[in-house]
């Protein structure tokens, strides 16, 4: 999977990473199983220090995302489906829809942006949502 | 001393052919040794300069050329011809440098990466799924190694009492040794060392780190990859020639052979195999996929890690290989202690083969 990392965003770089690997599960180019790079290796293939990719990964890793082993770098896990969403997730998804309907956006647009966006992930497809 | 003129001749129009054609493979994006950003790969100032660079390479190479020949005409010293390659090399670095402190002047004056979100690209595939190293490739080069020690062995009963281990430019061999084991296997333990070096390095370049373009990501990984594994099979091809000639020069050795052709056996095989490795790379030199969506991003500009636009000096990147900006292939971080420490390990290979040579 790529990792295309903008140097000029005000986003830090490390959530920059973790965000790229969560996209790359949904849309299904990570799966269970799939090896990511040791981090020493990530990091020297960006030029950046290693605690930022640790730092990525320490995040993944605390979601359940992936599981770090030594020597062989990190891991991504199977979707744990009973496991509940990390705590922000409601504030941060709210957050971003209140800004669309602050901008004037209807519902039903929302919505619709939201199946979108969501039909784009290859992960879409198995949880056949309502 | 024809033989030695006319591949001295040789040589000096590959290297004005390779200086020639070099700005037309070089990444469109590093015009000269200057990273810019694509929207600025026409520029007016960048078509001058290379225009500029391709008369000054001629000019400057027709009066070398000229110079080279008339000098070995009136001296009748054939050294003088791969002298000249020196000072033609040397020159064209001059013409270089004019077009890249040209180039670089325009691009500050004109703020060229102002507003430009810059990036880094990574592809996680060529860590976790590296391309493989060409097994097949290097299987050559240990074949004609071994045949030559193997035919080597058979043959020492009957090896001369004397070899020859130093020819002059005329063919003639000016120094002979006792025949022992280290004067009359001196070649296989070239072909040994060589075989193991240029092997390493081939590795090193499938595990070596590209230079992703952040716009075009994926087709730059791809073209990557292609390149790495061409980059490795022609080293493999090329030691193989190198042995090859190596073997040849063995046998001239071994069986008390002189001829004025010796030189021949093992230049050609090699200017041949560094010309076909020269141009396999050039071809593909340039990542020409076209066909993605642009990310939006730019290649980072790190100028400042780049003396001279040619020598790559970064004490914070741990990356030994780096991929060439001016040239074809890759180069070495010499802000990595490792790249001292392989260039010592040149030198101490040659000072071996120096020392095998002159000892007994």
């Amino acid at each position: 999977m790529i990792i295309n990392v903008d140097l000029a965003a005000d986003v830090p770089i490390y959530q920059q990473i973790r965000d790229q690997i969560v996209e790359a599960i949904a849309h299904g180019a990570l799966t269970e199983g799939s090896p990511l790079p040791p981090t020493r290796t990530l990091a020297a293939d960006f030029g950046i220090n290693f605690h930022t990719v640790n730092k990525a990964y320490d995040l993944l890793r605390q979601e359940g995302l992936i599981r770090l082993s030594r020597g062989t770098g990190a891991v991504v896990t199977a979707a744990a489906t009973d496991q509940l969403l990390p705590s922000d997730w409601t504030a941060r998804a709210k957050t971003l829809l209140a800004e669309a309907v602050a901008r004037g956006m209807t519902a039903d647009d929302v919505l619709q942006a939201c199946r979108t966006l969501l039909d784009s992930f290859g992960a879409a497809d198995q949880e056949d949502t309502p | 001393m024809i033989v030695s003129a006319v591949l001295g001749l040789v040589l000096l129009g590959l290297v004005l052919l390779l200086a020639l054609v070099l700005p037309s493979v070089t990444s469109n994006t590093i015009p000269f040794g200057v990273r810019i950003p694509s929207r600025y790969a026409a520029d007016p100032v960048i078509t001058r300069q290379a225009h500029l660079y391709r008369r000054r390479v001629l000019i400057c190479g027709g009066i070398i050329a000229a110079a080279g020949v008339v000098s070995v005409a009136v001296t009748g010293q054939p050294l003088l011809l791969p002298l000249s390659v020196l000072v033609l090399v040397a020159t064209w670095y001059g013409c270089f440098f004019l077009a890249h402190q040209e180039i670089l002047a325009a691009k500050l004056a004109g703020g060229w990466f102002e507003g430009l979100h810059q990036g880094i690209a990574v592809d996680t595939e060529l860590r976790t799924n590296p391309p493989r190293f060409p097994w097949l490739w290097l299987a050559p080069a240990v074949v004609i190694t071994a045949s030559t020690a193997v035919i080597g062995i058979l043959m020492y009963p009957s090896m001369p009492q004397t070899l020859a281990v130093h020819f002059g430019a005329n063919g003639v061999p000016n120094r002979v040794e006792a025949k022992s084991v280290g004067s009359a296997f001196s070649l296989v333990f070239l072909q040994l060392g060589l075989t193991a070096f240029l092997a390493g390095i081939a590795a090193a370049i499938v595990r070596s780190r590209p230079d992703l373009d952040p716009a075009r990501p994926m087709g730059s990984s791809r073209w990557a990859r292609h390149y790495m594994s061409l980059g490795a099979k022609a080293l493999l091809g090329l030691v193989a020639m190198i042995d090859l000639g190596l073997l040849g020069s063995s046998l001239l050795m071994w069986t008390g052979t002189v001829t004025r052709w010796a030189p021949l056996v093992i230049v050609i095989p090699v200017l041949a195999s560094v010309a076909a490795t020269v141009a396999v790379l050039a071809r593909n030199n340039r990542d020409r996929s076209e066909n993605e969506e642009d990310t939006g991003l730019t290649h980072r500009d790190d100028d400042r890690y780049w003396r001279g636009g040619l020598i790559y000096v970064n004490r914070e990147d741990p990356a030994l290989l780096v991929p060439r900006r001016f040239g074809i292939g890759w180069t070495l971080n010499f802000g990595n202690p490792r790249a001292a420490m392989l260039l010592a390990g040149v030198v101490a290979l040659i000072g071996l083969v120096l020392a095998l040579r002159f000892a007994g």
